[in-house]
């Protein structure tokens, strides 16, 4: 894994350096929590799992575990994700 | 909006999951391109979602890969109402009659309004455009509004102008009446009486004879141009080289009736009394407010906003109620109550004696402009202190004016009303200036 490591790194210092998003670069999550009601994930890869109470949602290299009540999936789109409900805790699981 | 919109042209249903196989069947979807929405837990192990009408079949492919049955719950959308529709041909009919028959009504005249008239009876301008073939129950393609209108121009005596304007079922008839000069009764035989006491300072007649002279005191209601004038005298009427006997024997004429006009002034005299306490005593607003909004319910009040207590000491109280209105016998007793508060402040002023007794005597004169007419001139004013024999700390003024001012009036001639002055075919005493 050194030689993956060593890439993001380099990709990273990259575009720091030429102020490019991060999003767009590295291919990360981009997460907009509106309030504690709803929560849109951009770039995801799919659901992991999902109930009222919890709903995981598989980004690049992590997992996004949104935590709550009354959790529905808004919509999902091929690269959007929106989770709808009285949200507590949203945690990277790696 | 757009978004709900367009499923719902496109129909849409919303089929239910079990959750044991749900991440698999979500994931395997939405790479596939199918837009899934609204995905909720339903309970008893299941997960019901939406799902585009079009998707239905790619969605089934899902399913069997991912060996995850679905079942479709409920169906919503256009097509779904059309399909539901095209089963009930009778109610389909129905709304489609309903449509023809609004449409067959509303070409035909239900209203005919009149605006505009007031002396003229609507009736008699119904009657007219009647005439023209504008009636209720007339189909609207068949009136003609030009030939209504010149119609009942043409029928109605005193109108200067009709407009007729077909306002969906309703036409409306605006009619402008002839505006006639008014009738001043220039040629009904009037006089000129006095309209209150006075002194006749000048009199100036334009039509009419003179009763009075300058100097005479005259009552109110006294007649001061008469309506009656007499035959000229012949002597009079000589003038110097002429020959009197030039039509000799001509029989008197009558007592000619006419229009009185003329100015009389007199001089008037008002008197007013006014007293002034040396020290007064009122209260005086202070320009501050408090509003209370209060809801009461029978006799119970609820207050919305505002103080429960007024904070102030003096103060005047301003109430609006609104209530619902009353309906047949039935009065709901629910009133909401706006009060305003405005904070008063007593105050005390001391005059001095010559201050109390120019303040009387202003007020006593500014009630005596009030009296008088717009055109008086005021001669001569005269202020008396009113003295008492016990000292005390009032001030009486009392004000006497004289004004000139003019006391004619026109009124309709009455024969009887202070005599015609001519008993015997001869003129009054006064001459004619």
């Amino acid at each position: 894994m050194a030689w993956k490591d060593l890439k993001n790194k380099f990709k990273r210092q990259f575009s720091d350096y030429l102020e490019l998003p991060g999003d767009i670069m590295l291919d990360l999550p981009k997460i907009v929590l509106v309030g504690n009601q709803q929560v849109f994930i951009e770039n995801h890869r799919g659901i992991q799992e999902y109930n009222p109470g919890l709903v995981r949602v598989v980004v690049s290299d992590k997992i996004i575990e949104v935590t709550g009540e009354n959790l529905t999936l808004r919509n999902i789109l091929p690269d959007e994700i929106c989770v709808e409900g009285q949200i507590t805790a949203l945690t990277f699981l790696s | 909006m757009l978004f709900k919109l367009l499923a719902y042209l496109g129909g849409f249903v919303t089929i239910a999951v079990s959750e044991d196989c749900l991440e698999k069947f979500l994931n395997m979807a939405s790479t596939r391109g199918i837009y899934l929405w609204g995905i909720a837990n339903a309970g008893r192990n299941r997960v019901e979602l939406k799902v585009r009408l079009s998707s239905v079949q790619p969605l089934r492919h899902v399913a069997r890969m991912t060996r995850c049955r679905f079942q479709i719950v409920e169906r919503a959308g256009l097509p779904f109402f059309v399909g539901r529709m095209k089963r009930r041909k009778a109610l389909l009919g129905g709304a489609l009659f309903f449509v023809v028959v609004l449409y067959i009504l509303s070409s035909f005249v239900w209203f005919v309004d009149v605006t505009g008239n007031r002396s003229i009876a609507r009736e008699q301008v119904c009657k007219a455009a009647r005439q023209a073939g504008l009636y209720r129950g007339v189909p609207k393609w068949s009136v003609d509004t030009a030939k209504v209108e010149e119609t009942v121009l043409r029928q109605v005596p005193g109108l200067s102008w009709v407009g007729v304007y077909v306002d969906g079922t309703r036409v409306r008839i605006k009619l402008v009446e002839k505006v006639l000069p008014p009738d001043t009764g220039q040629e009904k035989p009037a006089d000129v009486v006095a309209v209150k006491d006075g002194l006749i300072k000048e009199i100036l007649v334009l039509n009419g004879q003179p009763r009075v002279s300058e100097g005479d005191t005259v009552t109110a209601g006294q007649v001061l141009i008469s309506a009656a004038v007499p035959p000229p005298d012949p002597e009079e009427n000589l003038e110097p080289g002429e020959e009197p006997s030039e039509e000799p024997e001509q029989t008197p004429e009558p007592v000619k009736y006419v229009h009185a006009r003329g100015i009389v002034r007199a001089r008037v005299w008002y008197e007013d009394y006014k007293e002034m306490p040396l020290v007064e005593r009122g209260v005086r607003s202070t320009g501050r407010e408090i509003t209370k909004l209060c809801m009461k319910i029978g006799g119970k009040e609820i207050i919305f906003m505002g103080p429960r207590q007024i904070p102030y000491e003096h103060f005047e109280a301003q109430t609006n109620g609104k209530r619902l209105p009353a309906w047949r016998n039935i009065s709901i007793p629910v009133e909401f109550i706006t009060v305003k508060y405005h904070e008063a402040k007593p105050y005390v002023h001391r005059y001095s004696k010559a201050q109390a007794r120019r303040l009387a005597s202003e007020r006593a004169l500014a009630d005596i402009r009030s009296r008088m007419p717009a055109g008086a001139r005021i001669l001569k004013k005269q202020v008396q202190v009113v003295e008492t024999n016990e000292p005390e700390d009032i001030v009486r003024v009392k004000v006497l004016v004289e004004a000139l001012e003019e006391i004619g009036k026109e009124r309709p001639h009455v024969a009887d009303r202070g005599g015609s002055g001519i008993v015997d075919g001869k003129r009054g005493s006064q001459g004619n200036n």
